[in-house]
């Protein structure tokens, strides 16, 4: 459904992403993850079009991607769980889901995407009318989720959804996404920097290092190579 | 060598003139008394009814600058051409002339909406949009020196454009409404209130016409657009909304909203082409004091400013009324500058 | 004087002598009343320009009130010799001691404000002092002829006299504004134009040197008014203190060209002449028209040139000379500024204790202790969001601490002002590299010298050191736009190491840099600590920080995880669970 070819980007005068490729096909849970400054938000940018590319292409469902503006992509079909969440902090929780039904696929489905998103996260229904700014990490994340799956997307992309978050909330939001992929089907990639939860649940990953792809393949291959944790924690010599 | 006009926009409610000397030295405490009653009620009423059109004109600042963050300096001048377009449609063009001296100034405020909305759209697209809003997100001072100068070049164009094309001669919108009052009293003793009938239309349309926008912004998916566009520009492009258009149209909202404000003062001020001017800081304060980033806030805030305006008429002459708006100014963005309404929730 | 000034003011100067010279002799030439008449006014509303630049210029806080300035200058001179019968000459000076007050009285309240709300209120003063000129009845003010002694009072038969005299004023104006821009006056006011934080932490007093700045700023402004009364003998509270007026003082220096000395010259030299021209050809059909043409005027210079005239041209034709190296003066002994306490033997030189930061009910930083040892290198690692760089906050004054202590060899750091902080001792990078692009490296990092209080000869030879240290010495007269990422973060060490600090804080230097790129810094910092530096240093790419840091402390939520030997921490079980996650381990484990 998404492929990225050898996608080259700068950010800030920094060569964040060099030579990546990868690709997510339909109906799969794709994880991507690396330690700070490897360049996963920079690569979650680029699809979502907010950082033009210096080379390469995406393209999504045989659409060239990168000829479309920023604001195009949520009418495709892609939905963005941006890093830090990013609600709209002086909407309600409810005006706030509204926006992420703003695309017209979100607002033909609309009672039903709504009831499946009550059934995912109840809090938001009791939280509606309540402002997003009030709102906690973990539900400010869920509400961000929730506003993803407004559109009826057919990608979800999700950046770092465990910042910021206590460990056992980070648990949660990953059981919600793990529930989502398994009961809708619904294709994702998500972008972490806490390895071990990313990967047990998705079908495959990609692992990024000062912007290149340093390893690929399903979960457990991944856990088992010594080269992550190294990576992670430095002690890789010289 | 460099002069600018500036119109007179003095007002004088009648007052009541103290008796004969001696007849008022026996009755000397229940007259004053009542005179001073009546100039506090005729104060409040004014302060009212001048206050909520104030509180009109400043959601349309509050809109671009207390939502979007634009620093506007030419705001006055959006003002000055809601005056101008709604005396062109009404008396100077003769468009408007089919309703009526009665119906026709206030038609005609509200038909210089339009006008102002797509002249606001055009400036934003052409000029302001160059110096706000993605461009600038992340830069440190957010744009606004650049939105102060451009926007100081608009002003400065405006006025003296207009001056060229309007004249300097002061004009008003007639009605002769503006010279009749209803008299509501006598209240306490002799004292009467004064509720010129101009104004008080005005008042009128200017709640319908705030209600209006309130209602367009809380509630339909255009004005929720909008709201999320200037709360979070990246995430709302995220949504799918084109965030350079919703700016656009907020820009033009915001233009509207003065310019129909400034059409209604139209019906009872004498205006040229510099009366923008005596009320940048008026529409600052406003919404300064409302608090940033809320619609009802600076409504309240223009309230509270038209309120201390017209009291402040009662102890000050003309010219330090101006003056003392400014110290009021001063004193909020000194003392509060997060306002009295302000949304408690943090932006990003 | 800073470094290399020397020759460039004598340059200026003699560009200064002859550009007036000539100005001189065209006015010979001209002989039309009202042209000679434009050309007095050139000059004044060039060294109006020239007032404006040195606070919003320089100083980037945008002023939109200069007016308030221009007219006490005006209004002392009138009323001065009207009701006093006191001669211009002395009225000018009175005006310039008037407009000095005034700019401390406007100073103290409105300095507490920033950017656009400290241009809006700068607009109220000249218009709510118009509205109570008007209200006291002064319309229109007029300077009485004087017969019996007209040289006394200022008045001339001749017009060139008075552009002489403008000329004059304006020369001393512009030598004022080229002395300061050569001094550390001036390289102060653009740092905190460029960067107030960056500047503070390099241990810059804002406060006090924007209040010197508007003060020069209101005293220059003041004597532009009272010439310009003199001239126009007729003033009217809207003529001096209106809007337009302001205007004038934003326009002509924009356009000309912003922090340059030529600039405001330029500007009043092309609009000026071309503003009054067109009123006095289309004012009858077109009043109002010079408004017009300001507004035109600063849109475009706004929309295509931002900085001004003075810098495109300089830019596009005057291709400043790439890399020639200023000459660095040998490294000369520097003695170190006298105020630090020496840390007793055995006392580590940075003890924290118990500190805590909320922001809202959210705990950044939360009880958080570790103390660091002379000449040690410790890490802060943690993953996003741990709470590090508001920690540095907090130790360096940016932020305030809502619980806890923290002493610098036993001298409490906490509640004080950032520059403060710098003064006794701490060199702060940040996370974003802020540098002046248009300035050499070398007075980049001469702020961080001047900061803490050196003189300037020590300044120049501490700044010299630095550069050394950090391996830029090589590119000191490179502007600092042309550097390279690397180049730059050494640069910003080297800002902070000018100010001969006691302990560095360095926030993510390594950010963003390539595998040698990172080991060429890395070394620089391992230079440091053998020449006894003490290091505490935030970052991510976890194998630099595993061969440098002596010690890790590691922050997660706010809270210390854990302290220690790197290779003890990295093993915690605690810490891998806050990176990669308590499956991980269960994995591990299975």
């Amino acid at each position: 459904m998404l492929e990225v070819k050898d996608l080259s980007v700068a950010y800030g005068g920094l060569r964040a992403l060099t030579g990546v490729t990868l690709s997510v096909a339909e109906g799969r849970f794709v994880t991507i993850v690396g330690s700070n400054g490897a360049g996963k938000s920079t690569l979650f940018k680029t699809i979502s079009g907010v950082v033009p590319p210096v080379s390469g292409t995406i393209t999504f469902r045989n659409e060239n991607l990168l000829s479309h503006r920023a604001s195009d992509r949520a009418h495709l079909g892609i939905a963005h769980v941006p890093e830090g969440r990013q609600v709209f902090k002086t909407l309600t929780v409810r005006e706030n889901l509204e926006m992420g039904a703003y695309p017209k696929t979100g607002r033909t489905q609309w009672t039903q995407t709504l009831e499946r998103i009550h059934t995912l996260f109840p809090i938001l229904s009791e939280r509606a009318d309540q402002l997003a700014g009030t709102l906690s990490g973990g539900e400010q994340q869920m509400l961000a989720i929730g506003r993803g799956l407004a559109c009826a997307p057919r990608l979800l992309m999700l950046d770092e959804p465990s910042m910021g978050l206590a460990p056992s909330v980070a648990d949660m939001i990953f059981e919600r996404i793990s529930q989502i992929h398994r009961e809708d089907g619904l294709t994702i990639l998500l972008v972490e920097q806490r390895v071990a939860e990313a990967l047990e649940r998705s079908d495959h990953g990609y692992v990024l290092e000062t912007g290149h792809i340093v390893l690929e393949g399903p979960y457990e291959t991944l856990l088992a190579d010594d080269r992550v944790r190294r990576s992670y924690l430095g002690l890789t010599e010289a | 060598m460099l002069e600018s006009r500036r119109s007179v926009t003095n007002e004088s409610r009648p007052r009541r003139h103290l008796s004969r000397a001696g007849e008022r030295e026996a009755r000397a405490s229940s007259v004053d008394l009542e005179i001073l009653v009546e100039n506090v009620l005729n104060a409040v009423t004014a302060g009212i009814t001048i206050g909520c059109i104030y509180g009109l004109m400043c959601i349309g600042l509050g809109l671009i600058f207390g939502i979007m963050r634009i620093v506007n300096f030419a705001q006055g001048e959006l003002l000055m051409l809601g005056m101008f377009a709604s005396f062109y449609l009404v008396t100077g063009g003769k468009v408007l002339s089919f309703l009526g001296p009665y119906w026709g100034p206030f038609i005609g405020a509200i038909c210089a909406a339009p006008l102002v909305f797509a002249g606001g759209a055009l400036l934003h697209k052409f000029l302001i949009s160059r110096v706000s809003g993605l461009r600038t997100a992340g830069s440190l001072d957010e744009g606004h020196f650049g939105q102060l100068i451009v926007t100081l070049g608009i002003s400065l164009i405006l006025q003296n454009g207009g001056q060229i094309v309007f004249g300097s001669t002061p004009v008003a919108v007639r009605t002769p409404l503006s010279s009749e009052a209803f008299l509501v009293g006598p209240v306490y003793g002799g004292a009467t209130v004064f509720l010129n009938k101009a104004k008080l239309i005005a008042f009128f349309v200017a709640i319908l016409v705030a209600i209006v926008l309130y209602l367009t912004l809380e509630y339909t998916r255009l004005g929720k657009a909008l709201r999320a566009a200037a709360d979070n520009p990246t995430a709302a492009t995220y949504m799918g909304i084109e965030v350079d258009t919703a700016y656009r149209i907020a820009f033009g909202l915001g233009a509207g909203i003065t310019a129909v404000a400034g059409g209604l003062m139209a019906t009872y001020i004498s205006f040229g082409p510099f009366v923008g001017f005596d009320y940048v800081i008026i529409m600052y304060s406003g919404v300064v004091l409302g608090g940033m980033g809320s619609i009802l806030g600076a409504f309240w805030g223009g309230l509270t400013v038209g309120f201390v305006q017209q009291f402040s008429a009662l102890i000050l002459p003309p010219q330090l009324q101006n003056a003392a708006i400014f110290v009021v100014f001063l004193m909020i963005v000194l003392l509060r500058p997060q306002g009295l309404f302000g949304r408690s929730a943090e932006r990003a | 004087m800073r470094q290399g000034a020397g020759p460039l003011l004598r340059r200026n100067l003699i560009v200064l002598a002859i550009l007036s010279v000539a100005y001189l002799v065209l006015t010979l030439f001209v002989t039309n009343s009202y042209y000679q008449l434009i050309l007095t006014l050139v000059p004044v509303w060039a060294l109006f320009g020239v007032s404006w630049n040195i606070l919003s210029g320089y100083g980037g806080q945008l002023s939109f009130g200069h007016a308030s300035f221009f007219g006490i200058g005006a209004y002392t001179v009138t009323l001065s010799v009207v009701y006093w019968g006191l001669s211009p000459w002395l009225g000018i000076v009175l005006g310039m001691i008037l407009g000095g007050l005034a700019a401390i009285a406007i100073g103290m309240p409105t300095f507490r404000l920033r950017g656009h709300y400290f241009a809006l209120s700068m607009l109220a003063y000249p218009l709510a002092i118009l509205y109570v000129l008007q209200y006291l009845g002064f319309q229109e003010v007029s300077i009485p002829m004087h017969r019996q002694n007209p040289v006394a009072f200022m008045e001339f038969s001749e017009p060139r006299i008075y552009t002489l005299i403008a000329v004059c004023l304006l020369v001393v104006g512009v030598v004022i504004s080229l002395v300061i821009e050569n001094s550390r006056f001036g390289l102060a006011l653009l740092a905190i134009r460029q960067n107030e934080l960056a500047a503070e932490a390099a241990g810059i007093n804002a406060r006090e040197w924007k209040m010197r700045s508007l003060v020069v700023s209101g005293m220059m402004a003041a004597v532009a008014g009272g010439f310009y009364a003199r001239v126009l003998v007729v003033v009217t509270p809207d003529s001096v203190f209106g809007m337009l007026v302001s205007a004038q003082a934003v326009v002509v220096t924009l356009f000309g060209g912003v922090a340059s000395v030529w600039g405001p010259l330029i500007g009043a030299a092309i609009l000026v002449p071309l503003a009054e021209t067109l009123q006095a050809e289309l004012g009858t059909y077109l009043p109002g028209i010079q408004g017009v043409v300001y507004g035109f005027a600063i849109i475009a210079i706004m929309l295509l040139s931002p900085d001004g005239l003075f810098w495109t041209i300089r830019d596009r034709w005057f291709r400043p000379k790439a890399a020639a190296p200023a000459p660095v003066p040998d490294l000369m002994p520097v003695s170190p500024p006298a105020r630090r306490a020496i840390a007793q033997a055995g006392a580590p030189l940075l003890n924290v204790e118990n500190l805590s930061r909320s922001f809202g009910g959210l705990k950044a930083v939360s009880e958080v202790s570790f103390s660091v040892a002379e000449g040690e290198i410790l890490g802060i690692i943690g993953p996003n969001g741990a709470g590090k760089t508001t920690l540095f906050n907090v130790l360096n004054g940016v932020l305030s601490a809502d619980e806890g202590s923290a002493q610098l060899a036993g001298q409490p750091m906490l509640g004080r002002k950032t520059f403060e902080v710098c003064r006794m001792g701490v060199g702060r990078t940040f996370q974003v590299v802020r540098s002046f692009p248009r300035l050499p490296v070398l007075d980049n990092v001469i702020v961080g010298a001047y900061g803490a209080g050196l003189s300037d000869r020590d300044a120049i030879a501490s700044a010299a050191r630095a550069l050394h240290q950090v391996g830029l010495h090589e590119q000191s007269g490179v502007a600092a736009g042309q550097l390279t990422n690397k180049q730059l973060r050494l640069m910003e060490l080297a800002r902070a190491l000018a100010g001969s600090p006691r302990l560095l804080l360095l926030d993510e230097t390594l950010a963003g840099l390539g595998r040698e790129e990172c080991d060429s810094v890395l070394k620089v910092l391992a230079r440091l600590r053998e020449e006894g530096m003490t290091i505490c240093i935030i970052e991510h790419t976890m194998h630099a920080m595993m061969r440098l840091a002596d010690r890790f402390v590691v922050l997660d939520h706010g809270r210390v995880l854990a302290t220690g030997l790197p290779r003890t921490v990295v093993e915690d079980t605690s810490v891998i669970e806050a990176y990669l996650g308590k499956k991980w381990l269960a994995r591990q484990h299975a």
